[in-house]
């Protein structure tokens, strides 16, 4: 359509104009939280990278390059690799039994009915507690003399242990407590995975004559591998990141003779209370090391049993 | 050859599989419940009941242990920490990401998606490789041992930028293109228009932020030293710490700093149920 140039106000370009404007509005409301990530994320991660290779004081002395001495003197301390086999053995176990104890919570209380939504209940609260306030009960059950576990063990007539004091039982004592406030986070999200399995796909492999456990195994597990992958993923790091509950739990010392110290405790002792940060900072880069090459291992290991519809 | 075939179960089996499952999941239920039922007991004893075995199930209802922790510390204090530290961090992360997820959905500028991914890789970076480096930046901005330290690296919540731009991404274009013919603005939209529609949204985050914030710990006792900034959380741990051997204050200490979270949990519950099932609770 022509028009007469004589009327015509200038054609916009459909967006450009518009684009303009709106730049200079995206750059105010992003403003915020763009300071808020490169302050406390950005910067901080691009400084992690460098701080183990400085010694680093807060006050008065100057900060020197120190090469990778950092670094060796951490490989080099009998704690760093007792702690580092802490929190491997640590992983070992909790990891497969945080994902097992969930699948099977999970399967058992998916009912629709007000019964099972109360245990649903009953099993997700300890979650949303405080760790410390909460770990306070478990110190007291633990106690060997009077504590709830070994009443029962003395009732049963099965030997008695020293639980948080044994520095055989420790870390697996801690390893219960870390099962009871946070599974049910974990049976949340399997439960949310099996509802939206398609019940027709049961039923008709029950026609067919499968029997629960076939289902189960041919049916329920591969259209849970996706969660199971997630879950495997995410209860990893969270378990190479244990803290509170140790530190509650161990009465802040990592002990009995270091049988609690994880990394991310010695990490803590280190830079917080001796006040060591870039030996500390080598640390926690050698703990990403870690968490990062799990992540990539596991990964690509999915390939092999995750199954996507 | 004789194909497996299930039979049907006959309605006998069928009734005591039902009541088996039914009594082996309440044993499973009342064991997460235990641990805080004997916290429970055990801050309601009197003195001489602790130390006794076997050990007894009951409440006894003495609730001198909670005077004498109410004694103890000063807990209006540490509460009134907790509570400011909490709120603020919810209003400041509130904050970034309504006007962030606001920018990266009704707004049309280059390099959008980038800005996006920029925050999304946040995820990625683990928590324990920014906890030296943020300590020492705290301590160059003069930030250390104040309520600050405990709010500001809090002030980004990924997840409730990702969460709104995906609401906002869901409203239809219209509302805006009407908003514009009446002459607002963009801001006038969101604080008008956009924000209220997005309060189920804003809820679901806010409470996710309190319970992370309500809980945490490791942070509070890295960057604080002086009693009058720590939340509660703290508090109790130095109380654990320092006696021991007292389990009925102790207990009534526990039971009282994990109660309101407790309350909030049994009104919200569906709420946190959701917000897990999408992801949300990881952000922890």
């Amino acid at each position: 359509m022509q028009q007469n140039p004589a009327v015509s106000v200038p054609v916009k370009k459909p967006h450009e104009p518009q684009r303009r404007s709106d730049w200079k509005q995206a750059v105010l409301l992003l403003l915020p939280m763009i300071a808020f990530v490169l302050v406390f994320t950005y910067l901080p991660a691009g400084m992690s990278l460098v701080l183990g290779l400085f010694h680093y004081h807060l006050l008065g002395v100057h900060t020197t390059f120190a090469g990778f001495t950092n670094f060796k003197d951490a490989l080099t301390y009998p704690i760093f690799w007792i702690a580092l086999k802490n929190t491997l053995i640590y992983a070992v176990y909790m990891v497969p039994l945080t994902i097992a104890g969930a699948i099977g919570v999970a399967l058992l209380i998916d009912h629709k009915s007000r019964y099972y939504a109360m245990l649903r209940t009953f099993v997700l609260l300890p979650y949303i507690t405080p760790v410390i306030a909460t770990a306070i009960g478990w110190l007291w059950m633990f106690n060997p003399q009077y504590g709830i576990f070994n009443v029962v063990l003395h009732w049963l007539h099965l030997p008695q242990s020293q639980w948080l004091q044994s520095p055989r039982m420790a870390m697996p004592s801690v390893a219960l407590y870390t099962l009871w406030h946070g599974l049910g986070f974990n049976v949340v999200i399997v439960l949310s995975a099996l509802s939206s399995i398609p019940k027709h796909v049961q039923e008709a492999a029950s026609i067919d004559g499968a029997t629960g456990w076939t289902r189960f195994r041919r049916i329920t597990l591969p259209l849970l591998s996706p969660t199971v992958f997630f879950l495997l993923i995410v209860t990893t790091i969270g378990t190479l990141q244990a803290f509170s509950q140790i530190y509650a739990l161990s009465g802040g010392t990592g002990g009995p003779a270091y049988a609690t110290t994880t990394l991310l405790l010695l990490i803590y002792q280190t830079a917080f209370q001796d006040f060591h940060f870039s030996y500390a900072a080598s640390m926690a880069m050698l703990l990403v090391l870690l968490i990062l090459l799990l992540t990539l291992v596991q990964n690509w290991l999915s390939k092999r049993w995750v199954f996507y519809q | 050859m004789s194909a497996r075939i299930a039979r049907p179960t006959p309605p006998n089996r069928r009734k005591i599989l039902t009541g088996f499952r039914a009594v082996v999941s309440l044993a499973v239920g009342l064991a997460f419940l235990f641990p805080l039922y004997i916290a429970f007991v055990t801050s309601l004893d009197t003195a001489g009941q602790v130390f006794v075995f076997p050990p007894h199930l009951v409440p006894s209802f003495d609730f001198s242990s909670y005077v004498r922790v109410w004694q103890m510390a000063r807990w209006a204090m540490y509460y009134g920490n907790t509570l400011f530290i909490t709120l603020t961090t919810i209003i400041i992360a509130l904050a970034t990401s309504i006007l962030s997820g606001y920018a990266l959905s009704f707004l049309q500028f280059k390099g959008r998606n980038a800005v996006f991914m920029m925050f999304l890789l946040v995820l990625m970076v683990p928590a324990e490789a920014l906890l030296i480096p943020n300590y020492v930046i705290l301590h160059e901005m003069n930030l250390l041992n104040t309520r600050w330290a405990q709010i500001l690296p809090y002030g980004a919540s990924v997840f409730g930028v990702f969460l709104l731009r995906q609401f906002f991404l869901g409203l239809p274009k219209s509302y805006w293109e009407a908003a514009k013919m009446d002459g607002a603005s963009h801001l006038r939209f969101l604080w008008s228009v956009a924000v209220p529609l997005a309060k189920p949204v804003l809820f679901t985050i806010s409470l996710f932020i309190f319970i992370g914030s309500w809980n945490s710990f490791q942070w509070p006792l890295i960057v604080t030293t002086s009693h009058s900034v720590q939340p509660v959380e703290v508090e109790v741990s130095r109380l654990m710490l320092a006696h021991s051997v007292d389990w009925r204050r102790l207990s009534a200490a526990g039971i009282m700093t994990t109660m309101p979270l407790v309350v909030l949990f049994l009104f919200l519950q569906r709420h946190i149920i959701r917000g897990i099932s999408r992801g949300e609770g990881l952000q922890e």
